[in-house]
């Protein structure tokens, strides 16, 4: 694809654990286009988000190649990873993972802060306002419920304004009405930054929002 | 029941092994070693002493005079009550060398002898040959540090007065060594009859008498200083025994051991915060199994006695190996400090002073696990997958803060029982206590002002980051302030003391103070001493002063004893002197100076400050016995006397006619230039080879060794609470690796390079340990300047060089625990960190 922003070629994972190597991954080979919405789905341990921890650089390849927006993740060491990501992608977890000794606001102003940007703060309050936290900027985590640590993470996130948008079931941790507000904010926030978004869900109704679907099993592309 | 099912609880739960107890074990282990060394130590130099009580004094009693001899009727008693008496004379004097026209002097303590010394004991000499020999046909012997200071070996000469000896020996120890408390110079040996015809030990001499006694095996010793007593009291003569033969060296060993089992205390109450974090840990990991627990049914009282035995436990674990090191080390290492002490040490295995650190090590792990173990049952089944320890600010029930404070007593009680001395005790504790509020508070403030510049530091990340970490509630800010903070402020107190004590005697004082000290100037050679000095041009002035010395036996009447309450005026002998006129009217104080041709009843001038302290008023009576004779002199006046430039100044002065006929000598102070020391001190000293010469500057290096070593031990004991400080530091950054870990993970996603995350994780690390370097310099700084303004009464300074290694310290030692616990979360993979985390 000549549009692509990711492309994975023959991509293997295999992972040291208690009882020996496991195999992760295998040979996966997938490209995303710019702006498309990509579904990853599949059942519990099929890989799904080891994929998207792969296409994060959050993990590297045992085997294969992945290439972003015209970079080879795959032979780059951890701290050209993390600038990578710094200026191209955002990540948004099931967990949220918020700083817990930091505000809202600080939060959100991290990653703006990490690339040198120098209106980070009024980025940040800006993106909070925008998620509808304009109160609570003052807030730390275990101050907020668990949707709106949610936006605050989606809020950081979308900040940078990163080409690509990775979520890894970004609702699992959330009640129904609290997941489909989160739904609708990732949703609104891609469409209007435009960025890639890669999304890992168990729910068949979210992953039916996406452009595509991409089923996993057992470590492979079904 | 409870006891039973929480019994079968607790042993199940340890399955999981004492990996998470490390830090627990070692920081109680440690506080009780150190306690356990010391008492150990301390009880081995006592038992030394007791044994060979009788050697060093040198026989089964002594009695000793000051500046004269035994009477007819004092040595018939002597004589009827023992079987052999042994006479021995101690004073000052010169060691004076003349090698090819260079004469050179050296300040010594002479003990003079007859030929039944030594009573007990044996004298070591090198080359080993018997006293007897060495001291025949006027020999001598001397320590090997002033045999070398003039260069002589033995077979060569020396002069004591006017009368030469042979050195014959080195004396490597004598028996009789360790009860004369602080001497000036190293010691001489020689005969009594060889001093006739040397000019010293003339009347009026500042010398003392001892006759050692040997005494019937069957001799009741009560009885005997209770006759002593009866038959001699207030005639100056002063009986010891066997029983105490070691004298003042005894009650230093208990009061400098008793102090460092306290300074040890400390280290077990830094320790006592590393056993708490560890406790707290250690529920933390357990509150789902907790509320679990009480999910199926067990109460309160079984989930307590559950941890409790399991925490018990491990403190027995951890009493006990500290036992094993602090009784054991000691012993192991006996020839050692054997081989170090000036006192005789026999050390062996002691049960009190195990069980004393036993019991210490026992109290404070309960007081410090209770509160947490008494957080764990108010965990609440429904709270079941929540954070509930961690978040809990309530207090433990009203039961567990009774016994804590029950606990805390019963350990001050134990503390002041042990040591014997409530004062020290109480004291002590209250500086321990003291310190650890500030420093609470000062993590409290460190925490706050984190806080508030961590909202500044916009646009800093990595800085912003380490702020938040040091103002997060439950972070390591208070455990690392606490545990580096106690150990530092000791050592920083101590830091500020010696060296203000030391600028004072080293810098100041040698500005004020006189050149030269001269002793033993008899009557007829004062006006020649005075004549040479006056026409010195390099002599700024010269005190000079007759000299008795007297003991206040007596006030209006009553014991002086128990008027003055021990004040140490009325303990011993006192200076005293006489004067027809006061040369500066404006220290007298109160009441009026006797005419200077008065020769009516005997008067006396009193120091203000010490009559002030003591009660006395004008018109008061005092009886002071001189060379056995009792004066009774009303009090006159009240003057000023200046104690700090190290001039002549008495506590006593009496009109002249109220002395007259007592055989006295004259003491003086000479202030000269330092280049015209050497001559003053050969003129005078070849003119009158009686006369000693004390340098003031050798005195204050004397002083000041012996203050340092009181500072090395106190020192020594406060790097065991550092030690002590640092694992607990150790403990809390391995129980922060966790979170430092999760950190690094986010950052790592949000882009931040493992450069900017260690520089974040150094940032913390070094702020933290520049807060309590900081707080422990200020609690220093303050108790520095409160010994030193109120106990020395001198002017206080900063001791900077030690203030820059205490904040240095502080920095050094976070920073290695600090980043030692860094390497695993800069080194981890974001993703499994993460994920872990769903």
């Amino acid at each position: 694809m000549s549009n692509s922003v990711l492309s994975l070629s023959h991509a293997s994972l295999s992972l040291d654990g208690n009882a020996g190597k496991v195999d992760i991954l295998h040979d996966i080979s997938l490209d995303v286009a710019q702006g498309e919405t990509l579904g990853l789905v599949g059942p519990s341990g099929s890989g799904k988000s080891s994929l998207l921890m792969l296409m994060g650089g959050l993990e590297q390849v045992t085997s294969g190649k992945i290439h972003a927006l015209g970079q080879t993740l795959s032979t780059m060491n951890e701290d050209q990873l993390a600038r990578f990501r710094s200026e191209h992608m955002g990540v948004v977890f099931q967990s949220f993972h918020l700083i817990p000794t930091m505000t809202a606001l600080e939060n959100v102003a991290t990653p703006l802060e990490i690339a040198g940007v120098r209106d980070a703060f009024s980025r940040a309050s800006a993106e909070l306002d925008a998620v509808g936290l304009g109160a609570r900027k003052d807030h730390y985590p275990n101050q907020m419920s668990g949707g709106e640590q949610q936006r605050v993470a989606l809020a950081r996130a979308s900040a940078p304004r990163p080409k690509i948008l990775l979520a890894d079931e970004p609702t699992g941790n959330l009640d129904a009405a609290n997941g489909a507000a989160i739904m609708d904010l990732l949703f609104d926030l891609r469409d209007k930054h435009g960025a890639t978004l890669i999304m890992v869900t168990h729910a068949t109704d979210l992953a039916a929002r996406c452009d595509r679907i991409v089923t996993l099993d057992d470590g492979r592309i079904a | 029941m409870s006891l039973k099912v929480a019994s079968r609880f607790a042993l199940r739960e340890m399955r999981g092994g004492l990996g998470g107890f490390r830090v627990f074990l070692a920081c109680l282990a440690l506080g009780v070693a150190a306690i356990a060394a010391v008492g150990t130590v301390r009880s081995g130099i006592q038992a030394g002493l007791e044994k060979e009580g009788a050697a060093l004094l040198g026989g089964d009693a002594e009695v000793e005079f000051t500046y004269r001899f035994a009477r007819e009727d004092e040595l018939d008693w002597l004589a009827s009550i023992s079987e052999i008496i042994s006479k021995t004379v101690d004073f000052r004097s010169m060691v004076v060398v003349d090698r090819d026209g260079i004469t050179e002097r050296g300040l010594t303590q002479i003990r003079a002898v007859d030929d039944a010394y030594p009573l007990i004991g044996r004298v070591s000499l090198a080359p080993d040959i018997p006293i007897s020999d060495a001291l025949s046909d006027r020999g001598g012997v001397m320590e090997r540090v002033l045999a070398d200071r003039l260069g002589l070996v033995a077979g060569d000469s020396f002069n004591l007065g006017e009368q030469t000896f042979t050195l014959r020996a080195i004396l490597d120890r004598y028996p009789d060594n360790a009860s004369g408390g602080f001497g000036l110079g190293p010691r001489t040996i020689v005969k009594t009859v060889d001093l006739d015809g040397s000019g010293l030990l003339a009347e009026g001499t500042l010398f003392s008498t001892n006759y050692r006694l040997d005494l019937p095996q069957d001799a009741n010793l009560d009885a005997l200083e209770a006759e002593a007593d009866t038959r001699f009291r207030n005639t100056g003569l002063r009986w010891r025994d066997s029983r105490r033969g070691a004298g003042g060296t005894a009650s230093f060993v208990d009061r400098i051991g008793a102090f460092l089992i306290l300074m040890g205390l400390s280290g077990l109450a830094v320790g006592g915060v590393g056993v708490s974090a560890a406790v707290r840990s250690y529920l933390a990991g357990k509150t789902s199994v907790i509320a679990t627990f009480k999910t199926l049914g067990a109460s309160r009282n079984t989930i307590f006695l559950t941890y409790f035995l399991q925490i018990g436990g491990l403190t027995l674990i951890g009493v006990t190996l500290g036992l094993i090191i602090g009784g054991g080390l000691p012993l192991m290492l006996a020839p050692v400090i054997q081989s170090q002490l000036p006192i005789p040490a026999d050390f062996a295995f002691s049960v009190a002073p195990l069980a004393e650190a036993a019991l210490y090590g026992v109290l404070a792990a309960l007081i410090f696990t209770l509160w947490p173990l008494a957080r764990a049952e108010q965990i609440r089944p429904a709270t079941l997958f929540r954070d509930a320890l961690g978040s809990s600010n309530r207090l433990p029930a009203l039961r567990y803060l009774i016994i804590t404070a029950l606990l805390v007593a019963t350990l001050l009680g134990a503390a002041v029982w042990f040591s014997d001395t409530a004062f020290l005790t109480l004291w002590t504790a209250g500086g321990i206590a003291g310190a650890l509020l500030i420093l609470v508070f000062a993590a409290f403030l460190a925490r706050i002002t984190a806080r508030a510049l961590g909202k500044r530091a916009r646009g800093w990340p990595t800085l912003r980051l380490a702020l938040n970490a040091i103002g997060a509630r439950g972070g390591e800010t208070t455990s690392v302030v606490l545990s580096l903070g106690l150990g530092l402020a000791v050592l920083s107190a101590v830091g500020q003391i010696d060296g203000n004590l030391r600028a004072s005697f080293a810098d100041e004082l040698p500005d004020v103070a006189p050149s030269y000290f001269f002793v033993d100037i008899q009557p007829d050679q004062i006006d020649g001493f005075r004549e040479r000095l006056a026409t010195d041009p390099n002599v700024r002035k010269v005190e000079t002063a007759p000299m008795l010395r007297g003991i206040i036996t007596m006030i209006n009447d009553q014991p002086a004893e128990e008027f003055a309450k021990g004040h140490w005026v009325v303990h011993g002998d006192r200076g005293v002197t006489y004067a027809a006129t006061l040369d500066d009217p404006s220290e007298l104080t109160a009441g009026t100076w006797w005419a200077a041709d008065y020769t009516g009843p005997p008067l006396i001038s009193f120091a203000a400050e010490e009559a002030s302290e003591i009660g006395l008023s004008l018109g008061d009576t005092l009886t002071i016995n001189i060379l056995g004779r009792d004066i009774t002199a009303t009090i006159a006046n009240f003057r000023n006397v200046k104690w700090e430039n190290a001039g002549i100044g008495f506590v006593m002065t009496m009109n002249p006619s109220a002395l007259a006929g007592a055989p006295h000598s004259w003491i003086s102070t000479v202030y000269a230039t330092p280049e015209s020391e050497a001559g003053i001190l050969r003129d005078l000293a070849n003119k009158y080879p009686n006369i000693t010469a004390i340098r003031i500057r050798d005195a204050i290096d004397q002083v000041i060794s012996l203050v340092g070593g009181i500072a090395a031990a106190t020192r020594y004991a406060a790097l065991a609470t550092l030690v002590t400080g640092f694992l607990v530091l150790i403990g809390a950054a391995a129980a922060g690796e966790r979170s430092r870990t999760y950190e690094a993970a986010v950052l790592k996603v949000l882009g931040a390079s493992r450069r900017s995350i260690l520089w974040s994780f150094t940032l913390r690390a070094a702020l933290l340990g520049f807060a309590a370097g900081v707080v422990a310099l200020a609690a220093g700084i303050l108790g520095g300047w409160a010994v030193t303004t109120y106990v020395m009464e001198g002017d206080y300074r900063v001791i900077w060089a030690n203030a820059l290694l205490i904040i240095g310290g502080g920095v050094l030692a976070s920073l290695i625990a600090g980043l030692t616990f860094a390497i695993r979360p800069l080194a981890a993979k974001p993703a499994r960190i993460l994920r872990a985390r769903e």
